[in-house]
């Protein structure tokens, strides 16, 4: 019995469960989660897509929008520019106001018009990639680190053992002729295999569904720059989670009955993680992971109510190497106190 | 080293919460056919759990053929469970089910497909192998269960009700294949709520009642020890009570039970010469005494006294 028969017989109970970690009965939202902000880039590029073909027939040429200026009238523009895509006209009384579109099929041009009289230019991208990449960033801090891969792990690796419990099968593996630490290690692999693959995933199609839209020159050049950095520092900040999150819930799964308390209490403890002392700090996932993360998110509006920015606010930021042998410590600190519990778990499929 | 042969029980006991699974319990099981015989609730499976480490004891200790349960990594090459629970991992083929089990324990494929095909054809499920265990009869599940607990062929079978759900002819194939393993010097321990299912087969018989061991050994001792104990008769007759009242007064008379429909009674007695001399002085004295029934010329009554009114179902 040495550590590599171990070992072997780890990756044999992780191949064996794998199926049941991509294909949990209850877990079929763990999908939802990670696919979900792809879908809002989608919708996104979609309505990009559509309003580039819809506005291309009626769209004014670049020069022609480059000559507006305030001051010039109402008549005068529709004489150069011919109608515009859409308009908007009410009066308050004393004084008429337009509102005008105009595209040339890259820029949405919006008009204001007092007394028929130009006031107002406001010019911006019908994709601005800039722009979306920094929303990408965002989206990716704050729902998918915090939300998406905290629940979608949850739902994994609180299902290993509770789950089997549950379903009246855990005994198989108890019977199994290997230790208790070994059985949990290789369901362990077996969830992280699953959810690196279903997070890794989902975060490649996400950042992809950023730029399928957007002006394939500037997509070059970010390929050609810092694009592929990005790119992998998601999917590493993403798999990293999944690694810490995993032994997290694999652990809670073991020691409680009820997720939803754990849940609660993991969020809290990782959302206050920035206020708490140094030393505290260090007990979190997303303290670390979270310094991974390539592109920096939108600073946080001061209008937000302040319990949300308690929650939103980010960690302090370490460097990439620190960040690895952060979630490590943690990882095996957590595993560590799973270890001692799977020892002492009892088979006991009384009412639950 | 000579492991020790046998397995034993020190001193055990297994409380879950509140309710007691099992009291006190110390044992010393040789090898061959052992039933543990008692009614629904009374400890059997909390006493083969306790063996396979699938609970820890509050207190005392279990042994394995000198293996603790808390090591399963070495438990597990010597025992092999059948348990009751009915479930079967989700999706899983007959083939697969047992197949797992031997991967585990080191071998190659093509040898665990080898172990796997012959403990399958000892449970003659060899066509059903390859559906999914979900939607095997009672009977078949209850038979890869068994082909799964014995293919790495261990020292000590654990069986939790075994015979449960198995038509006539092939519980009498089962009973067989459990005497070749006791033949070999193996443990093979078993559990029924029906003494009659079992004494024959067993070498050994382990009576428990509320978590606790009534009575223990051979059958041929354990029989003795009951016939020992005092006789039974059921008695209708047309006054019940004062019947009762009079017979209580016999000093070789243990206890009196009324039956619910007030025309009978349920008389233990140390003498049966002298319970039938009081019998008919009663008789003499007119209450009517239209029958006496020994209640206890079976085996199950005999068990019914050991354990039928202390089940807890
Ligand atoms: N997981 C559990 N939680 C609480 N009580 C339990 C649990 N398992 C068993 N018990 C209690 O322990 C006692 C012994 O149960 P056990 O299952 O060992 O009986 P058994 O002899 O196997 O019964 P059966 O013939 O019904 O299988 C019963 O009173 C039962 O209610
Ligand atoms: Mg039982």
């Amino acid at each position: 019995m040495n550590l590599a028969f171990r070992l072997r017989q780890a990756l044999l109970i992780a191949r064996l469960e794998v199926r049941r970690a991509f294909f949990s009965k209850r877990g079929f939202w763990v999908y939802g989660l990670a696919l979900f902000p792809m879908l809002i880039f989608l919708g996104h590029g979609l309505e990009v897509k559509w309003k580039r073909e819809a506005w291309s027939k009626s769209a004014a040429s670049r020069a022609q929008l480059d000559t507006i200026a305030e001051g010039q009238t109402l008549d005068e523009i529709e004489r150069r520019l011919g109608r515009p895509i859409r308009r908007h006209h009410w009066e308050d009384g004393e004084r008429e106001h337009d509102s005008w579109l105009y595209s040339d099929g890259t820029r949405q041009v919006r008009l204001r018009f007092t007394n028929r009289v130009l006031t107002g230019i406001q010019s911006r991208q019908i994709a601005n990639f800039d722009e979306d990449r920094t929303v990408l960033a965002t989206v990716f801090q704050y729902f998918y680190l915090r939300l998406a891969i905290f629940f979608g792990c949850l739902g994994i690796f609180m299902n290993l053992f509770r789950g089997e419990m549950l379903d009246k099968t855990l005994h198989y593996w108890l019977l199994a002729p290997a230790r208790r630490e070994t059985v949990m290690i290789g369901k362990y692999l077996a969830g992280v295999a699953a959810s690196m693959v279903i997070f890794g995933l989902g975060t490649a199609a996400c950042f992809f569904a950023v730029m399928w839209y957007q002006n394939p020159v500037e997509v070059d050049a970010y390929w050609g720059g810092a694009g592929p950095a990005h790119l992998f520092w998601y999917i590493a900040a993403a798999a990293l989670a999944c690694i810490g999150y995993g032994s997290v819930f694999l652990a809670a799964g073991l020691l409680v009955r009820n997720p939803i308390i754990p849940a609660v209490v993991l969020l809290l403890w990782e959302s206050i993680n920035g206020f708490l002392p140094a030393m505290l700090q260090r007990l979190s996932v997303l303290h670390y992971v979270q310094s991974l993360c390539p592109v920096p998110a939108v600073p946080i509006d001061d209008d937000i109510p302040a319990v949300a920015k308690l929650l939103l606010a980010p960690a302090e930021s370490a460097s990439a190497s620190f960040a690895l042998a952060g979630v490590a410590g943690v990882t095996l600190l957590v595993l560590y106190a799973a270890a001692r519990a799977i020892r002492r778990t009892e088979i006991d499929y009384g009412t639950e | 080293m000579m492991r020790d042969p046998e397995v034993v029980f020190d001193g055990v006991s297994k409380f879950y919460g509140e309710v007691l699974g099992v009291n006190r319990v110390s044992l010393n099981v040789p090898p061959g056919i052992t039933a543990l015989v008692g009614p629904n609730g009374s400890g059997k499976t909390t006493l083969m759990n306790l063996m396979a480490g699938l609970i820890f004891p509050e207190r005392g200790t279990v042994s394995v053929r000198g293996i603790s349960p808390r090591d399963p990594e070495k438990l597990m090459r010597v025992l092999g469970y059948a348990t009751q629970y009915d479930a079967a991992p989700r999706g899983v083929t007959g083939f697969d089910f047992v197949l797992t089990g031997l991967l585990l324990y080191g071998h190659t494929r093509a040898e665990a497909e080898r172990l796997a095909w012959r403990a399958i054809e000892r449970v003659n499920l060899r066509e059903a192998a390859g559906r999914k265990v979900a939607a095997y009869s009672k009977g078949m599940r209850q038979r890869i269960r068994l082909a799964q607990a014995m293919a790495h062929d261990p020292e000590v079978v654990v069986l939790d009700e075994p015979l449960n759900g198995l038509d006539p002819l092939v519980r009498a194939e089962t009973i067989s294949l459990f005497r070749e393993w006791a033949a070999e010097e193996r443990h093979v321990i078993l559990s029924s709520h029906v003494l009659q299912e079992v004494d024959v087969i067993s070498d050994q018989v382990i009576l428990i009642s509320n978590g606790m061991i009534v009575a223990e050994g051979e059958i041929r001792n354990v029989r003795s020890e009951i016939s020992e104990h005092p006789s039974q008769f059921l008695v209708r007759c047309r006054d019940a009570s004062r019947v009762a009242a009079m017979l209580f007064g016999e000093p070789h008379v243990t206890e009196v039970r009324l039956q619910d429909d007030g025309a009978g009674l349920l008389v233990s007695t140390r003498s049966r010469d002298e319970f039938a001399q009081a019998l008919g002085r009663i008789a003499v004295q007119s209450h009517e005494i239209e029958g006496v029934i020994p209640a206890d010329e079976n085996v199950d009554s005999l068990y019914g006294y050991l354990i039928g009114s202390g089940g807890r179902s």
